[in-house]
Formats: C-alpha cells, sequence, structure tokens
C-alpha cells in the first residue's frame, strides 16, 4: 500500500454487465485495484481488466447496479488489491471482498499481501505425506487425504457435502503432532444457512477460535466470488507459511465461482470454450487450486477442500472436469447412495487420492493400509458387477462366492461408508471395518495382501 | 539495431507497444520497468503484439519495451542434464535463489554453470576438416552422459586450428577455432539455438527399433518405436500422469526430457524427489542423470507455457544429434493447445472448433514432425532419435474434441485411457480395443531377431482373444455368463487372465513396475499355451470347472509380481506345471 | 379310609406333583430371571457407559464451546479496546492538524502538494481546490503552476489541496485528510504495538 493514492476519472465511456469502461486513463495498470464512487458517493471496488490507448475495462465486484454514465468516478488506487493479515484475523468473520463483517474494526495488519498470490516454484515445493486422519472411514481408509493436498467434493444439488466438509474440519487432525491447527472457511455464493451451519459447526467445536470465515452469500453480489477463494487463500498462506500453522481450506462452492467468471467472460464478448465456460478457465481454476501445498523450510501447510456441484451430477461439465485435472483426486458423492440415506454418500469406484500411496503404511498409518483398501476396493467393485447381474438374472442364477460379494457390498456401505456426523473413528478402528469386510471373502479370493499381513488380521474361515 | 518502443495497452499475458518498427518477429524482447521476458509474436506497423512470459500484473502502458534482437533459444552445452527449467529454460534452482519459495519476475540467470570445469576430450586435431554438426571432442556430463562438443549447425565449416588438449575446461573457453577463407570463429562448448527452429540433419530412417519401456500393454500390445509418435489422451484420474513417469522412468533410451505443461506443481516435485532415487535398470545409474524437467506448472504464466514445448523439443534434438536416443514426454499438449487458444483470442483472430485457432492443426504437425530416427549432420557417422510422447486431456474425457482428433492425424501410436477400467481399478488404463500402434510391423524384425520369431503371432493370438470377449460381453450383459458354450466361456477366462497377467501392471510394486522384454514374451506365450491346451482340453471332453480349478492359473495371474526378470527359469517352469496339470485333468489324451 | 387313601394318595400325588412342578417352575423361573439378570447387566453397563459417554461427549462439546466462545470474546474485546484507542490518537492527531500555524513550513507542504498532484495528473492546467483557513497560502504557491487555478469554492478539509485537471475528467485528492486515511492502515500497528498490543 502506499501513500501516493491514485487519481480519480470521472469520463466514463460504457458500462456494460459487470464492467465498467473509463475513457481518457492515461496512469493505469493492468491489475490495478479500482474504487468506483457512484453519484450518491456510495464506494465499490474493481480491478482493471485491460488498460491501453486511453481506456481502463474495469470489473466492478460489487457489480454495477445503479451506477451511470455521468457522475460515476473511478479512482485508481497505485496498488493492486490486497489483504491485511495478522494472526488476530482467528476467529474473525470477513465479507467476500475481506472486509469485516462481525462488526468488529479493521485487522491490524502486519502485512498486507497482494491477494493474487504468486506461482510456487515447483523446486520449492515439499512433496506432500503427512496423513491426516479426518475421522470420517471412508476418506481416511480409502481416499486418504494428506497436508498440503488439494481434494475436492464433486457433489450435486442437495446432497450431503457440507456435512462432509464441515465434520472434516471439525475432526481433521495429524496423528502423533501438536502442531497449530486452522481453518480457512470461503462461502462463495451458498446460501446464508450453510455458512451458518459451518459457523455453528465450528463454534459446538470449539475450532471458531482457530477458525477465519470469509462469507459471500447467495444474495451477496456475484463478481465478488471471483475475489472471495483469493482473500481467503492469502490468509490461509500467511498462517501456513509465516505463521506455520497446518491450514484446512474449504471453499464452497466453486461451481458459483466459475460462473460468475462465466458471466465477466460474457461481458468482455470473449470466445467462449465448452458450455460458455471462457477458454482460460482451467488456468484460472489452477490459480487457486495450486495455491494447495508445502513448501521446503517452512513450517505450516494449505491443505485445500474445495466443493464443487456439479450440474445434473454431470462430472463431465467443464466445472469438475477442470477440476479433475488440476486437483489431486476428487471424492465423488452418489447420487443413489444418497436415495438410500447412506452418510457420508460417497462413490469410491469414482474417488481417488493421487497422493495417499504416500500418505499410508508403516510408520503413519499402518503397513497393511495399502493392500488393504486396494483389495477393499476390488472388492466392492466386484460386488457392483454382481448386483447389476443379480438384477439381470435374479439372486437364485448367482454362485456362492457372488453372494459373498453381495454381503461385501451390504457390510461396506452398512458399517463402513455409514457414519453418524459426530462420529470420529480413529484409524485403527477403520482399518478393522476393512479387515471385517475382506474376511467375508474366502481367503483364496484375496489377491492383492501380502500372506503375513492376511495371518495377522484375517478374521475369516 | 534494437528496438525501442513503449507499451501501449496491457491485457492478461498480450502486450502491446508501438514505436516497434525495429522489431522482427518472434524477437525476444524486455517488456516495463520490472523488465519481464516477451516474444514479438504480430507486426502492424509500429505496433508489435508481444506475449510475456510472466506475470504482468502492474505494468502500465507507457513503460518502455526493448528489442534483445534475437530469437527465443536455447542455451545448448553440458549442465543440462539433471535440470529443472521454466518453460523459457531458466533453472527453477536458480530462481528460488533469487525470490525464495516463489516465483518472481524480472530474473535473469544462466541455464547452465557457466563457471563449471568439465574435462574435455579433443577428437580432432588442428588442420582437420569439419562441418556444422562435427563433433570436436567430448565431456562427461554425468555418469550416465558422454556429451558430444559440436560444432553449431549453422556455422560454414572450416579447418580446425587451435584446439585445446585434453584438460579441465569452462563454458566460455575457446576450445578451438575454425578457419575457412581467411576468416577464424572461436567454437566454445556451448552454442545457442531458436526453439521454434528444428536442428538440421543428414537424412530421416524408417523407425524399426522399438522403444521399450517395460510396460507390457505398451510393449507387447501397442509398441512406439525409436523416433516414432505416439500420444496418451485420457479423462482426469484415468492415470495419464502414472503413465507417462513409467516411460519417464523405464524407457531404453539414453536421455528423458520431461515436459510439465500447464499441469500440477507437486507432479514435478514428485519428479525431482524420487528420480534420484531410482535406479536405470540397465546402468544402475540414477534416473535424473540422464533427465531433464522442463516444468512450466498450470499456474505459472500461460505463455511461457507455449514456449516449454519447443524449448524441451530442441533439447531432446540436441541430444539426438550426439547420436543418442531421446524420449520426448508432454505432459499435457492439451495446456499447450489452451495457451494458443488463449493468445489467439487476445490477438482477436477468427476462432475455429471450440475457440482454438485455426493453426492449431499445423502447429500440432510441426511437433510431431520433430520426432524421428536420424542420420546426425557431421562427422562422424553416427544415429540418434526423437521419439515424441504426448498426452491429451480431453474436456469431458471426450475423444471427438479438436485437440484429440488433430493429434490422431499425426501420431502412430495411440494408446487410449478409459474412465471405467479406472474406476474398476485397472491399470494402466489403456483401453485395448481402442488403442493402436502403427510400428507393429515395422518392429516384429526387431521381436524376431532378438527374442523369438512367433512374437507377432503370439501377439495375434492374445488380442484376438480380448477381441473375442469383447463380443461376447454383450451377450453376458444380457443373458448371463451361463449362456454360453464351454469354448466361449474359456475366453471370457483367458481374456480375464490375460487382463490380470499381463495388461494390469502395478506401477507401485518394486518387480511389476518394469517388465524385460523376454519376460512379456514368455508371460505373452505362457497365457497363450494355456488358451491353445485349454481348447484342446474341452475338445477332449473335460469340463470348464477342472480347468478353472488347476493351480497354474493362480501361479501364472502372479507370476507378473512373483518372477523377477532375473529368474526367467521360474517362467519355464510354469510352462512345465500347466503341462503336467493338463495333462492330470485329462488323463493320458492330452496332446503337446 | 382305605377308599379315602386311594383319593388321597392321588391327591397328594397330584399335590405333590404341582408342588413340583411349582417348585420346578420357580427354579426355572429363578434361573431364566437370574440368566436374564446376568444378561442384562452387561447391557444395562453398556447403556449407562453409553450415557455417561455421550453426557461426556456432550459436555466435552459444550465445555469446547464454551472455553472457546469466551477466549474469542475476550479477544475480541481486547480488539475493540484497541481501536477505541487508536481512534483517540487519530481524532487527536487532526484536531492537531486542524490548529496548526500556517507558517513558512506550511507553505512549503502546500508546494510539494501540488507539485505532486500536477505530476501524477500530468499536467498544471488545474483547478485547485482548498478549504477557507488555506487559500491564501494556495494562492500564493500557485503562481509556480503556469496553468493552475483556485476555484473560487472551498472544500471541506483539514488542510491540503484537491487538483481537478481543466476538463474535468482526472481529480486528485491531495488534501490532508485523503492522506491521513491513506496512511492509517499502514500506521495503526505502530499505535497497538505502543498499546503493547503485539501481533
Amino acid at each position: 500500500m502506499s501513500a501516493e493514492g491514485g487519481v480519480q476519472y470521472s469520463k466514463i465511456a460504457e458500462i456494460k454487465g459487470p464492467l465498467v469502461i473509463v475513457d481518457d486513463v492515461s496512469n493505469a495498470a493492468f491489475d490495478e485495484l479500482v474504487e468506483i464512487e457512484t453519484n450518491e458517493g456510495e464506494r465499490r471496488l474493481g480491478k482493471v481488466l485491460e488498460v491501453g490507448n486511453g481506456k481502463a475495462i474495469v470489473q466492478v465486484f460489487e457489480g454495477t447496479t445503479g451506477l451511470s454514465i455521468s457522475g460515476t468516478k473511478a479512482k485508481f488506487v497505485g496498488k493492486v488489491m490486497e489483504m491485511p493479515v495478522s494472526k488476530e484475523v482467528l476467529g474473525r468473520v470477513f465479507d467476500g471482498l475481506g472486509r469485516p463483517k462481525d462488526g468488529l474494526p479493521d485487522p491490524i495488519a502486519d502485512k498486507f499481501i497482494d491477494i493474487n498470490g504468486e506461482p510456487m516454484n515447483p523446486e520449492q515445493r515439499e512433496y506432500p505425506k503427512d496423513f491426516i486422519q479426518t475421522g470420517v472411514s471412508v476418506i481416511d481408509g480409502m481416499i486418504t487425504l494428506v497436508r498440503g493436498q488439494k481434494l475436492p467434493i464433486f457433489s450435486g444439488s442437495g446432497m450431503s457435502h457440507n456435512l462432509v466438509a464441515a465434520q472434516i474440519a471439525r475432526q481433521a487432525s495429524v496423528i502423533g503432532t501438536q502442531d497449530d491447527f486452522a481453518v480457512v472457511f470461503a462461502a462463495i455464493g451458498v446460501q446464508y444457512s450453510e455458512a451458518e451451519y459451518f459457523r455453528r459447526s465450528l463454534e459446538e467445536s470449539g475450532a471458531l477460535k482457530r477458525s477465519v470465515l470469509f462469507l459471500n452469500t447467495a444474495d451477496d453480489p456475484a463478481i465478488e466470488r471471483i475475489i472471495t477463494p483469493r482473500v481467503a487463500l492469502t490468509v490461509a498462506e500467511y498462517l501456513a507459511f509465516e505463521l506455520g500453522m497446518h491450514v484446512l481450506v474449504i471453499l464452497t462452492d466453486m461451481t458459483n465461482y466459475a460462473e460468475a467468471l462465466r458471466e465477466i467472460s460474457a461481458a468482455r464478448e470473449e470466445v467462449p470454450g465448452r458450455k460458455g465456460y471462457p477458454g482460460y478457465l482451467y488456468t484460472d481454476l489452477s490459480t487457486i487450486y495450486e495455491r494447495a501445498g508445502k513448501l521446503n523450510g517452512r513450517k505450516g501447510s494449505v491443505t485445500q477442500v474445495p466443493i464443487l456441484s456439479m450440474p445434473s451430477d454431470d462430472i463431465t461439465h467443464p466445472i469438475p472436469d477442470l477440476t479433475g485435472y488440476i486437483t489431486e483426486g476428487q471424492v465423488v458423492l452418489g447420487r443413489d447412495l444418497f436415495r438410500q440415506g447412506v452418510y457420508p454418500p460417497v462413490n469410491i469406484l469414482m474417488s481417488l487420492s493421487r497422493l495417499m500411496k504416500d500418505g499410508i503404511g508403516e510408520g503413519s498409518t499402518r503397513a497393511d493400509h495399502g493392500e488393504i483398501s486396494n483389495q477393499v476396493y476390488d472388492a466392492y467393485s466386484r460386488a457392483q458387477e454382481v448386483r447389476a447381474l443379480a438384477g439381470i438374472v435374479g439372486k437364485a442364477g448367482l454362485t456362492e462366492i457372488d453372494l459373498k460379494y453381495m454381503d461385501v457390498g451390504d457390510v461396506f456401505e452398512k458399517e463402513f461408508l455409514t457414519q453418524a456426523t459426530d462420529e470420529n473413528r480413529t484409524i485403527e478402528e477403520t482399518l478393522t471395518i476393512l479387515w471385517k469386510i475382506v474376511s467375508k471373502l474366502p481367503k483364496n479370493e484375496i489377491t492383492k495382501i501380502k500372506d503375513k499381513f492376511i495371518d495377522q488380521y484375517y478374521q475369516g474361515k | 539495431m534494437a528496438a525501442k518502443g513503449r507499451i501501449v495497452w496491457v491485457s492478461g499475458p498480450a502486450v502491446r507497444a508501438d514505436g516497434m518498427s525495429d522489431a522482427k518477429m518472434y524477437e525476444t524482447v524486455t517488456v516495463g520497468n520490472s523488465k519481464l521476458v516477451g516474444e514479438v509474436i504480430r507486426l502492424t506497423g509500429e505496433v508489435a503484439f508481444i506475449q510475456v512470459y510472466e506475470s504482468t500484473s502492474g505494468l502500465k502502458p507507457g513503460e518502455p519495451v526493448v528489442g534483445t534482437g534475437n530469437p527465443l533459444s536455447v542455451l545448448l552445452g553440458p549442465g543440462i542434464i539433471g535440470q529443472l527449467y521454466d518453460g523459457i529454460q531458466r533453472p527453477l534452482k536458480e530462481l528460488s535463489k533469487a525470490s525464495g519459495s516463489y516465483i518472481g519476475r524480472g530474473i535473469t540467470t544462466t541455464p547452465v554453470d557457466m563457471t563449471k570445469k568439465y574435462h574435455f576430450v579433443p577428437k580432432v586435431g588442428n588442420g582437420d576438416e569439419v562441418s556444422a554438426g562435427s563433433i570436436i571432442g567430448t565431456v562427461q556430463e554425468t555418469d550416465l552422459i558422454e556429451h558430444s562438443i559440436m560444432i553449431p549447425p549453422d556455422h560454414k565449416g572450416g579447418k580446425i586450428t587451435n584446439i585445446v588438449s585434453e584438460g579441465d575446461y569452462d563454458l566460455e573457453t575457446e576450445v578451438a577455432t575454425t578457419e575457412k577463407s581467411g576468416q577464424s570463429i572461436p567454437i566454445k562448448m556451448y552454442h545457442k539455438w531458436p526453439v521454434r527452429k528444428p536442428r538440421p540433419f543428414l537424412k530421416r530412417y524408417d523407425p524399426t527399433v522399438p522403444l521399450l519401456t517395460g510396460q507390457r500393454v505398451i510393449d507387447t500390445f501397442f509398441p512406439i518405436a525409436k523416433g516414432g509418435t505416439g500420444s496418451i489422451p485420457g479423462a482426469f484420474g484415468t492415470g495419464k500422469t502414472v503413465t507417462l513417469h513409467q516411460i519417464a522412468k523405464w524407457a531404453d533410451s539414453q536421455v528423458v526430457v520431461y515436459i510439465g505443461c500447464g499441469e500440477r506443481g507437486n507432479e514435478m516435485t514428485e519428479v525431482l524427489v524420487e528420480f534420484p532415487h531410482l535406479k536405470d535398470p540397465r546402468t544402475g545409474k540414477p534416473l535424473m542423470d540422464r533427465t531433464v524437467l522442463v516444468a512450466n506448472t498450470s499456474n505459472m504464466p500461460v505463455a511461457a507455457r507455449e514456449a516449454s514445448i519447443y524449448t524441451g523439443v530442441t533439447i531432446a534434438e540436441y541430444y539426438r544429434d550426439m547420436g543418442k536416443d531421446v524420449v520426448l514426454v508432454a505432459d499435457s499438449t492439451s495446456r499447450w493447445a489452451e495457451s494458443l487458444r488463449e493468445m489467439s483470442g487476445r490477438l482477436e483472430e477468427m476462432p475455429a472448433e471450440e475457440g482454438y485457432p485455426s493453426y492449431l492443426a499445423s502447429r500440432l504437425a510441426e511437433f510431431y514432425e520433430r520426432a524421428g530416427r536420424v542420420r546426425a549432420s557431421g562427422s562422424p557417422d553416427r544415429d540418434g532419435s526423437v521419439t515424441l510422447v504426448g498426452a491429451v486431456s480431453p474436456s469431458g474425457g471426450d475423444f471427438t474434441e479438436p485437440v484429440t482428433t488433430h493429434t490422431m492425424r499425426f501420431i502412430k501410436t495411440f494408446w487410449a485411457l478409459d474412465a471405467k477400467l479406472a474406476y474398476s481399478r485397472h491399470y494402466p488404463s489403456i483401453n485395448w480395443m481402442n488403442s493402436y500402434s502403427g510400428y507393429l510391423a515395422d518392429i516384429a524384425k526387431w521381436w524376431g531377431e532378438n527374442i523369438s520369431d512367433d512374437w507377432l503371432s503370439l501377439r495375434s493370438d492374445a488380442y484376438g482373444v480380448l477381441q473375442r470377449e469383447d463380443t461376447l460381453k454383450e451377450i453376458v450383459r444380457l443373458l448371463g455368463p451361463e449362456a454360453l458354450p464351454d469354448e466361449e466361456k474359456l475366453i471370457l477366462e483367458v481374456a480375464r487372465m490375460v487382463k490380470i497377467g499381463l495388461l494390469q501392471q502395478n506401477s507401485f510394486d518394486d518387480v511389476d513396475t518394469y517388465c524385460s522384454p523376454e519376460k512379456q514374451y514368455k508371460l505373452l506365450k505362457l497365457l497363450v499355451d494355456f488358451y491353445k491346451r485349454g481348447q484342446q482340453a474341452l475338445k477332449d471332453g473335460t469340463a470348464l470347472a477342472d480347468i478353472r480349478a488347476m493351480s497354474i492359473v493362480g501361479s501364472m495371474l502372479k507370476a507378473r509380481m512373483d518372477i523377477k526378470d532375473d529368474e526367467m527359469a521360474k517362467l519355464d517352469q510354469l510352462d512345465i506345471d500347466m503341462q503336467e496339470q493338463f495333462k492330470s485333468i485329462t488323463g493320458v489324451k492330452v496332446r503337446n | 379310609m382305605t377308599s379315602n387313601s386311594s383319593l388321597e394318595q392321588a391327591i397328594d400325588k397330584i399335590l405333590e406333583k404341582t408342588e413340583e412342578e411349582i417348585v420346578s417352575d420357580l427354579k426355572n423361573s429363578k434361573t431364566t430371571s437370574i440368566q436374564f439378570l446376568d444378561d442384562s447387566l452387561p447391557k444395562l453397563e453398556q447403556e449407562y457407559d453409553q450415557i455417561i459417554s455421550n453426557g461426556k461427549k456432550e459436555a466435552d462439546k459444550i465445555e469446547k464451546q464454551i472455553t472457546g466462545s469466551s477466549d474469542l470474546e475476550a479477544r475480541n474485546k481486547q480488539l475493540n479496546i484497541v481501536e477505541e484507542s487508536i481512534g483517540k490518537v487519530f481524532t487527536k492527531a487532526l484536531e492537531q492538524i486542524a490548529n496548526a500555524e500556517r507558517s513558512g513550513d506550511y507553505s512549503n507542504l502546500i508546494k510539494s502538494l501540488l507539485e505532486e498532484s500536477t505530476k501524477i495528473l500530468g499536467t498544471t492546467e488545474v483547478i485547485v481546490f482548498t478549504n477557507s483557513k488555506d487559500r491564501e497560502t494556495v494562492q500564493s504557491a500557485l503562481s509556480q503552476f503556469s496553468g493552475a487555478e483556485l476555484s473560487s469554492e472551498t472544500i471541506e478539509c483539514l488542510g491540503g489541496v484537491k487538483v481537478k485537471s481543466k476538463d474535468g475528467a482526472m481529480t486528485f485528492d491531495n488534501t490532508l485528510d485523503a492522506r491521513i486515511e491513506r496512511l492509517k492502515p499502514l500506521i495503526r500497528k505502530d499505535i497497538a504495538t505502543q498499546f503493547g498490543v503485539s501481533n
């Protein structure tokens, strides 16, 4: 932040959608923060998307409703947008642009940080491999989350993604360490009740004082949503890499973010990619997701659990599709399981944690973890095939082995997957249930586990 | 004379500057007060259109733009191997010394350490005639790489004078001079070459030698040849990156160039952490000693992503010219195409399909055309190859999108990744019905000479089983497996065995991660023999259940993990066991 | 009593039998009830434990919630107090500035403010606004800026100038108020540190 301040321009050439085009601009920079003043003296924030030949295209975060060509003034502030940060942001609630929303004063800034962040040097990253125990069996056992990972939840409208994310936020801990832990929560265009559910859930677990909340709810300006994840991640990076905390960032709902991006792109009349989303959606999303990670020589970590609702439950829709190409796996919620009342309704066959292999095993969880989880994947996949077959030929047409796999499917869903929202299982409890599932099968069906583990843990006959 | 202009317009990575009438197309320029690196991509009158390889946040109209007079080039010389570069050949380790954990802007570094001394061994003497590409000496770059010092490709040739004697020299030392018609040109251990211009060679050969990757589904079913082109498209989560890492790890080439183009940061970190600890199965030396990484991760500036592909392939050609086999892996060409699309959009060019520029296809063709097995220029005679493997990330896993369809026109091996296989944890999830290789016939001779004459026919037999199974699956889906006669049930059983025992490969298993060609051949032969004996046994009246129940089935399925590359006798024993077991279930009737 | 005796015998037998049955029934029911008790005891204990542990969980939760909330509340109060003090410091400072003597130093300040403003706007063809108190100082400084005019309008401010290009397209606010406002976020930390609040 400079004390210089910027020039205010009053020649507005055009207002369209979320954009204001200012004329006769001689001193503005790309990406610069802009303060828009309305006729009534109301102030809004925006940033420069394009500048040159005397024109500046400004994207107004709070929208252009009520702006007029005459009387609107645009002040180019002389800096990019920054977020004031200090340890005291913990326990605070901010709006989608990072301004206090809890009636308390502005944070006394230790630093002002560019909200866009800078790309981490891949050479300076530390490969993530520390297991996070979320207490949710299906995640800990089958789709393990590690510190510094980005693991989104792909959900659909009305499903229980918020419950899952809140449960992770409450329970997430790393076994064997007493390190500082913090939660950064960004609500991006979700209903007030959903945001409130999170706040209360953190409050009830006593975690609110270790949390920072950024709230842009459904009735807040849509374009603000471009900023919300970025201010949230700026705070997360500060807590992680300057203060050494392990930060879990929950971003919900990234679909609303992408829609805001589409709105701006449409207003700029850019050539669209798929489904009207801009061609740079992938690159843009990566500048959010890639801010997860660990750095050499720094204590903390930023772990991201973005939530996105798949339009029409379609995983090939551009938003989940491009997200999946960037994130390190995905937790996919299944409509069928949700309808059957299963919580958490995770479809493990479509889910994946790319970093799991490095976060489990001897020294972090247990030596048999990888093999037992592979075997259960395999068995559950077989169970699904058998169920489909039973739908055609009837149960009578199934072999004895087939029936055992049906059993595996049932036990998996009823005892392993199903869990109460306040049930916090240890990794040992989780692994015990996995062995119970595998023990439904005869030994010769177990092809992915070493004999020594079978001797140790197998309970079947 | 270098162009000097002023910025008039900024939008993301695209900048316009006027006063640039002296600028040349594809000239590199420094942009703004913080001296960002950019490249001229269009000239209109006084105005140059520049793509900037660093973040333009805070850049203002009015700031200066200065031409360098040179096209975007890479520095080629010893010290490249083992490096991690960004898209414009800046070593990321050096960048971190200047700007810490994050990538700063406007930092200049040299791609290799210019002061490091290498032990130079001259290969020519004073008075020897040399031409462009001729090797004048060698240095040991890493334990694995003997690096040839070559006369630059654009050199006119001449007589060697002043060649230094064997000894330790740094890169700036003039190790020789050439004389031609009174003109003398000093030769150093490095030269520069523009990335967008393919390096010349003498002639091109047909690719007839397989590139062995140790991956069974590739080497046995859909092989690629040295100097060939391949593409690996797949939706997210289908194991594209793992497969590419496997190729980079185990391919039998001397040099690997791995380009992370618009992909995850942690994937490059993983390579950096893992490769120094992995040993090349043929030499026992760390894999990092033959690997160069070019990383322009998804969140790094998009224009440098476009350049990274050219930076990588130029480095690959340089090592090819030394007579080495080089594999270049580009993950992902889709992100490269997207950077073309983004710049094209900012240039306001007329878009073709899905917003991609109309020149997408020609750019892809130009890139894949830089693959090949060639006779290098200059003396002595030597052959080298560049094999290009490009990942494609089709949106929504849809193979009809422009990048996939255009790529398919220019490559000969197609490894189609399949989300359904991945969901059922069949890895590598290369779909055997949709994949193909155009090199089968070309490389069959190599297998015949080096492994066995019947390789191609065994491969067709096994592939035939998979094809039959594919059609039978439809019937099973409708009527259940019991509706089939025993001969067809046997096909289902053998197909299952081929899938589990041959096609599937566990890259995280110490034994299974790499499979030698001998082992691949023996596993293949075992399975085909099993099928043939099974057919005969059924004809002889044996029950299918008895065939299924043989203990050999389990041993065959686990052989890929249980039997190491140096234990081929155990595979021969399996064959003997199989004969015995067939004998015992069919009595004396069985014939061999 | 022969006739009777057989009857009695029969009755006795029946009675005996009944007694036996009753005793056995009693015995049975005793064992079953003991069994039942035995069975239900651990179940009861389990339920008891469950209730206790649920209660404990609930209590833990409430305790966590209460300590968490009260920690936060205390912290937030502190934030407010610090903010109040910062506000007081600023008010005081503003008062001092407002009442400062318009001396030679002050006219130098005005001059440098005008220089800065015209440089940023890139022109001296400007209209300058100031408050009634500073009009004279500004007017005399303007002679060095050709084309610059003092507006007849005055503006409400502590001091300093607001400069507008003559075409009205650009304005630069260089009043002391605006400058303090811009500085405020930067110096709040220094003030807070003076109060012994550290981050």
